[in-house]
């Protein structure tokens, strides 16, 4: 019963960020996503993720969104959109439903037997290639950040685009 | 027809892909493409958690989600980054007047 | 030992490709330099691999499942293609040194020059069918890239467009041809496929070996798709020489060459191979008679002699065949390269303006005629040989297949060919100038250059035997009864064969024409509606022209695709998901 609420509840928060035009009440609706689908993945038992997606998705992220519109600034939305939605919803029904025939069909049972070593015994032993990738990511993305924004003086100076 | 804990896991992970798409087909503001890529990495990290628990090897399954959150988190950074310069050169988040692919 | 001469043969015109592409300063002698170093680096090689031919792989490097190994066997076929690529290739890399004289971007000249040298050598080596196409995909990219050199040129652009969408439209036969072999075969492996093609069921072959025809036909310019190699011609001489007449025109009859072992017996494929080749030979040959260009004449001449090979591949004379190619090699390059030392130094292709040109350029007199003797086949010179061994082969076939009509037209063709012959050196060399053009003559390079294709000329007949001895080696061709027979043996067939004395006739029948032509101008004028047909060849041009025109405004119209919205973007990655998606859920 608790699943089912959770579901449904993570649904009902990502159809309304996707439908709200206001852009800090959608930041909002993903954060609820995100806390919902925190509380999902430990009850599937993988505390681990469900604390890193709690900090991460619900507090980085949304504190993220909140300052990029804040400096963006919020402008009137537009409603048209460029592609005729049944187009899209035909996209997407088709998509969703071959991949549920795909994987609903077949019986999927949940066991949870044996053991296994600890999560941070895989993170570092089998799994380092991934975390110095992650490091390198990390990098990338502060040095992204950097150079893009560090663009503004000069840009307000001479108005042209450089990047 | 009972329904049990996996299934609706998985009709978590269609729904999020499904509305993650859905929001990439549809908005035309740069920083709502970002929330739906956002929700669409959600899906795909829940797929793989549940993957993991139903092989037994929830660690392997939390790490590489791990990897997927890291990720996914700094293509958010990046992607917001560049929305608030493509606001400040261009003035408009509009996806439609951004294109500059001409005859 | 093999194996490395085979890396360097296209290792090393690649490497000089870079070398020279990334060159970045001014000094054009080093430029020169360069790429003749390499290219007669690559050269020495080719002629070395002569000396190695075996048919065992010599080298095969792996490329995973999907591709099978990239593997490249030496053997005879493939190192007398090889061999002939690299030497005209360093040969035309001479002479380009001086005809391409302060020209701008000799980077890019010279970069795909090489490029191509090595594809060619690559192409004629690898076992590997579908590497043999994408060395296929390498040659047309370069022809285009050099057809299309002067890139402010318009007729130049448009003719090496022409030329690159009529052959991919061919390409498209052979990357066909690859996949069936694919599928049924489970490897791209060719000498597996030689050894056994019954792997492929019966209609299954036929639609490969027409599928390989078509592709042979669009690469060699043969019917119908025969109307690209005169546009080509804007291309610098040196290029038309090298690509347009001594090698790559010649992947079309090495690919019909290399599959006539497995292809003959599928039915009609040899009836629609030589009926080809002689349409071809004979369309071909009656536009050069109309043509006033320089270039355009040496330009048919190629298709029709192209023509003859390919007829001989259709009548089972594979041995032939390529002693014609090799034949033709020799003295159409030598040919060309004479022509371009007449163009670069009078400046017009225009023939009614030469005349007379013989007094002030008396090399490139005598070592043009000596080519063209040979291209009418004149005894002595190597054409001559090879010729006659084709007409052979064909009146053989003949007899035994009812199509002794095609012998007749192909003779027919032989008088035709020393018409025009005849009428393009006297044109150019001989009689009262027409013009006021001031000729000089051959540069240093050229000279360096037309020397060899002239000795060539004289003597390549001698290497019958070895030619033989080449070809026998290869195991293909041993089922289908090549034997080593030594020089002495062909030529005394030749002599004694009576297509000849017939051949020799209507050769001499040609002279005569030419010399009584004021006498025939009643004739020529009963005729004179033939020459307006030739000279629109035949309405050839326009079928190709329609060609062109679609593919470039189908192309037009699927730029609309490329919207740069994210939302269409986005619906085609989805699309692709559901195909996948679909595929999968059907396909169980």
């Amino acid at each position: 019963m608790d699943f089912a609420l959770i579901v449904l509840g993570c649904l009902i928060c990502a159809v309304f960020a996707i439908r709200t035009q206001r852009l800090l009440i959608s930041a909002l609706w993903l954060a609820g996503a995100s806390a919902l689908t925190a509380l999902l993945l430990y009850l599937l038992g993988a505390p681990e993720i469900a604390v890193i997606e709690l900090s991460v998705g619900a507090g980085l992220v949304t504190v993220l969104f909140v300052f990029a519109i804040n400096i963006a600034g919020e402008e009137i939305p537009i409603k048209q959109s460029i592609m005729p939605k049944p187009l899209a919803w035909l996209l997407i029904a088709a998509a969703v439903l071959l991949l549920g025939i795909m994987v609903l069909g077949p019986q999927l049972s949940r066991v949870l037997t044996g053991s296994e070593p600890g999560f941070a015994a895989i993170l570092w032993n089998d799994r380092l290639l991934d975390v110095a990738l992650q490091v390198v990511l990390i990098f990338a993305g502060v040095l992204g950040v950097l150079g893009l924004l560090s663009d503004v003086k000069k840009i307000s100076k001479d108005g042209n685009n450089e990047h | 027809m009972s329904i049990n804990a996996v299934d609706l896991v998985v009709i978590l992970v269609l729904g999020l892909l499904g509305v993650g798409f859905y929001g990439l087909l549809i908005t035309r503001n740069l920083i709502k493409v970002v929330v739906a890529l956002q929700i669409l990495v959600k899906g795909a990290m829940v797929a793989l958690v549940l993957a993991g628990n139903l092989s037994h090897q929830t660690n392997l399954g939390q790490s590489l989600a791990v990897t997927v959150i890291v990720a996914d988190t700094i293509v958010a950074v990046i992607g917001l980054s560049l929305a608030v310069q493509v606001r400040r050169h261009f003035g408009t988040l509009d996806i439609k007047s951004l294109t500059t692919l001409r005859r | 030992m093999a194996g490395v001469l085979v890396l360097l043969t296209i290792g090393l015109p690649w490497t000089g490709a870079l070398i020279v592409a990334g060159y970045n300063g001014n000094n054009e002698r080093l430029q020169h330099g360069l790429a003749v170093v390499f290219s007669v680096l690559a050269g020495a090689a080719g002629l070395g691999l002569l000396t190695q031919a075996s048919s065992s792989v010599t080298i095969s490097l792996p490329a995973g499942g999907v591709f099978g190994d990239f593997s490249f066997v030496a053997d005879g076929l493939g190192v007398l293609l090889a061999a002939i690529a690299a030497v005209i290739g360093s040969l035309a890399v001479i002479f380009s040194v001086d005809y391409m004289k302060g020209e701008a971007q000799l980077g890019r000249f010279y970069a795909f020059v090489l490029f191509f040298i090595g594809a060619m050598a690559g192409l004629v080596l690898t076992s590997n069918l579908l590497l043999m196409f994408v060395f296929w995909e390498i040659t047309a990219l370069c022809s285009y890239a050099l057809i299309s050199f002067h890139n402010d040129d318009p007729k130049a652009v448009a003719g090496g467009v022409k030329a690159l969408i009529i052959t991919q439209v061919g390409g498209i036969g052979l990357l066909g041809g690859a996949l069936l072999l694919f599928s049924y075969q489970k490897s791209y492996d060719i000498s597996t496929f030689l050894a056994n093609p019954s792997v492929l069921p019966g209609n299954i072959l036929a639609l490969m070996a027409f599928g390989c025809l078509a592709a042979a036909a669009a690469k060699s310019a043969q019917f119908p798709f025969q109307t690209w190699l005169p546009d080509a011609m804007e291309a610098p001489t040196p290029i038309s020489a090298l690509i347009h007449a001594a090698t790559m025109v010649n992947a079309g009859v090495y690919l019909l060459a290399r599959f006539y072992p497995a292809f003959k017996d599928v039915p009609g494929w040899s009836q629609t191979v030589l009926l080809v080749g002689m349409i071809t030979a004979i369309l071909a040959a009656v536009m050069a008679l109309v043509a006033t260009d320089l270039k355009r004449v040496l330009a048919y001449s190629t298709v029709s002699q192209l023509g003859y090979m390919v007829y001989a591949v259709g009548a089972g004379g594979i041995f032939a065949a390529q002693f014609h190619l090799l034949s033709h090699a020799v003295f159409k390059a030598l040919l060309f390269l004479g022509a371009g030392a007449v163009i670069h130094s009078v400046g017009t292709r225009d023939m009614r303006q030469m005349g007379g040109l013989g007094k002030q350029m008396p090399l490139v007199r005598t070592v043009f005629v000596i080519g063209a003797l040979a291209l009418a086949g004149l005894p002595i010179l190597n054409g001559f040989w090879s010729k006659e061994l084709v007409l052979e082969a064909g009146l053989v076939f003949g007899n035994t297949n009812g199509m002794v009509w095609a012998f007749g037209v192909m003779v027919f063709v032989a008088g035709l060919t020393t018409l025009y012959t005849l009428r393009c050196v006297w044109m150019v060399f001989y009689g009262e100038p027409r013009g006021h053009l001031h000729g000089h003559d051959a540069g240093t390079a050229m000279k360096v250059a037309l020397v060899p294709l002239a000795f060539g000329t004289l003597t390549t007949w001698l290497l019958a035997g070895p030619l033989s001895q080449l070809l026998a080696g290869v195991p293909a061709f041993e089922k289908i009864g090549l034997d080593v027979q030594s020089t002495w043996f062909f030529l005394g067939e030749v002599l004694g064969a009576p297509a000849t004395l017939i051949t020799l006739g209507v050769i001499g029948l040609g002279i005569l024409t030419w010399y009584m032509r004021s006498n025939l101008k009643a004739a020529s004028r009963a005729l004179g509606g033939v020459s307006w047909a030739a000279g629109n060849s035949f309405g050839f041009e326009a079928i190709n022209r329609a060609v062109v025109w679609v593919t470039q405004s189908a192309a037009e119209e699927l730029r609309e695709t490329q919207t740069g919205l994210l939302n269409w973007n986005v619906a085609g990655i989805l699309a692709a998901l559901v195909i996948v998606l679909v595929v999968l859920v059907v396909g169980g």
